[in-house]
């Protein structure tokens, strides 16, 4: 007996090194080019080229972070905020309404509108090939270079996604708390945009975490769309000082980790209303 | 229970339809019109009716391009599904905060933006100044050449699109795992199951699904990947790396002939049609 238990405990310190290998290994290989980038962009511009590379004791320089801050590159991140901003509040809200609709209304063109949902979630994952689309069909209607098409477009992007969440989110909470309120003098608006958000605050959270990803994120059509400095985006800044830098890359790693890094804090703090979210979208058939 | 059909339901769910019609279905629209016409520099210049289709199959360029794209989706496919898989069917052992943690850190690549990740990888892949090469040269083997020699930038792309989705599969796979009830599984032991056997029989079929959609997801993310191989490689060495959307992109803003690009949208919209079908059917849902 006692040998077993010895023998187990041995097979589970192995397990356990071999778990902790793995979880190294994984973190190693999904780090590596934002830690590298990182300690790219602290370098001087002297050690960036040096061969073989320094990986801890180089000198420490802000130097990058200023040249790309002198390039305007406060000014995008500001920009790309103002999107997803706009972006979340209004898209959550249309969400938040057509899934209420989806699921408590039985209307004409429900089924249409539940198909167009559906198919728009890969659909949206596959946006890229839109974006002759939207660029033919937003030049044609006068669009181009205006500072609501990009909002526009994300919201429509993440809509299908956002919706779905929301749906899932409305379908835990019973009918019968919303009819109690409602005998309780609660107006309709009071239970869509208040009192349903509150009950499903992790999905809303979700589809609002989905929007601001996918506009921080969001590169091809914003490369289009948009051409004056003054709307454009953080993904195409950093896209366009590729041309600019050239092989300079100091700046380069450093706008790349500055773009990346409140992404990657966010998600950090609200990874798991993004993950519930990713999954809700599939498994449940 | 069968609700009378009421308008305010319609009221609702305008402002989500107008913007899925006037982003996403209207613009293909467009597009269709436009892959019919001779369009260079926006400006209309005739009808050509299905020449624009002729150029695009009778062209070895954009053939080699068609297939290439299909080679490489499908290989970054096979990469991310099989270690998605593993990762998740081992993840699906430990609980706890530790899992979680291997979640978040997985589907980092997929939330990070494809700029930014590919910009990166492009440093680390540089041939004389990278940190692969120069590990490479640590351990004594010689320098290779990654992005400029046409073989290895298409294995370096392939696996930075792998890359990203990996872990988008192993969450996906995991949430499966995760659906199947444990009685199941404890049945199969019960009888004498071994662990390869209880894979094989209760898991597999069962995780069935998830896969499919995953892959699905995943072709879909790959096949219309615009940004990965535009900053990574954009195109080069040669033509080594142009993947169809990367052509639809070129054909447009570099050459400005719009009708040719709207035919290669339309041809990828029809493939990204058949993909979105086979996902709806497998997700089998009802109104």
């Amino acid at each position: 007996m006692r040998y077993n238990t010895h023998y187990e405990d041995r097979k589970k310190t192995i397990g356990h090194h071999i778990n902790l290998g793995i979880f190294v290994l994984l973190c190693i290989v999904n780090l590596t080019p934002f830690v590298w980038g990182l300690i790219t962009s602290l370098k001087t511009e002297r050690e960036v080229l040096q061969y073989p590379p320094k990986f801890l004791f180089f000198t420490p320089s802000l130097e990058h972070y200023i040249t790309i801050f002198e390039n305007n590159f406060f000014h995008s991140v500001l920009v790309t905020l103002g999107y997803s901003a706009c972006a979340i509040v209004i898209g959550v809200t249309f969400g938040l309404m057509a899934a209420y609709a989806m699921k408590r209304y039985n209307f004409f063109g429900k089924k249409a509108l539940f198909f167009a949902i559906l198919c728009g979630i890969p659909l949206s994952i596959g946006s890229a090939a839109m974006v002759i689309p939207n660029y033919v069909y937003f030049s044609t209607v006068g669009l181009i270079d205006r500072w609501y098409t990009l909002v526009i477009i994300n919201m429509a992007y993440h809509m299908p996604m956002c919706t779905w969440i929301i749906m899932s989110g409305i379908e835990g909470i019973p009918i019968e708390i919303e009819e109690s309120m409602a005998l309780d003098g609660a107006s309709k608006p009071y239970i869509i945009f208040r009192m349903i958000p509150s009950l499903c605050s992790p999905s809303i959270a979700s589809a609002a975490l989905f929007i601001f990803i996918g506009t921080w994120n969001e590169y091809v059509s914003a490369s289009v769309i948009v051409n004056s400095n003054a709307y454009r985006p953080i993904q195409v800044s950093i896209y366009n000082y590729l041309g600019f830098f050239g092989r300079e890359w100091g700046p380069l790693t450093a706008a790349a980790t500055a773009a990346v890094l409140p992404s990657l804090i966010i998600f950090a703090i609200l990874g798991k209303y993004l993950i519930s979210g990713l999954t809700q979208g599939a498994v449940k058939g | 229970m069968k609700q009378k059909r009421n308008i305010i339901g319609n009221l609702l769910s305008l402002p989500a339809f107008m913007l899925i019609l006037f982003v996403m279905i209207l613009p293909v629209g467009y597009a269709i019109y436009y892959s019919l016409l001779d369009c260079d520099y926006m400006k209309i210049t005739g009808f050509v009716g299905l020449e624009n289709y002729k150029e695009f199959f009778a062209s070895d360029l954009m053939m080699q391009t068609l297939f290439r794209t299909f080679v490489l989706s499908f290989c970054s496919l096979i990469i991310s599904l099989l270690i998605g898989l593993l990762l998740a069917l081992w993840i699906h052992g430990s609980k706890g905060p530790f899992a979680f943690a291997l979640q978040i850190v997985g589907l980092i690549p997929w939330v990070t933006s494809m700029v930014v990740a590919a910009l990166l990888w492009q440093w680390i892949l540089q041939t004389d100044t990278g940190l692969l090469n120069y590990l490479i040269s640590r351990i004594g083997l010689d320098k290779i050449v990654i992005l400029n020699d046409k073989r290895n930038a298409f294995i370096a792309l392939t696996i930075v699109m792998a890359w990203r989705c990996v872990g988008y599969a192993m969450v996906q796979i995991l949430a499966g795992l995760k659906s199947i009830p444990r009685d199941y599984e404890e049945a199969a032991e019960v009888d004498g199951c071994g662990k390869f056997q209880v894979f094989r029989y209760i898991r597999m079929p069962l995780l069935k699904t998830p896969l499919l959609l995953s892959a699905i997801i995943i072709t879909l993310s790959n096949f219309n990947n615009l940004t990965v191989p535009q900053v990574l490689t954009n195109g080069g060495p040669g033509n080594a790396t142009r993947v169809l959307s990367l052509a639809m992109y070129q054909e447009g803003f570099q050459f400005y002939r719009f009708g040719f690009s709207s035919t290669i949208a339309c041809i990828m919209f029809v493939i990204n049609l058949l993909l979105v079908i086979s996902y709806v059917k497998a997700v089998k849902y009802e109104v």
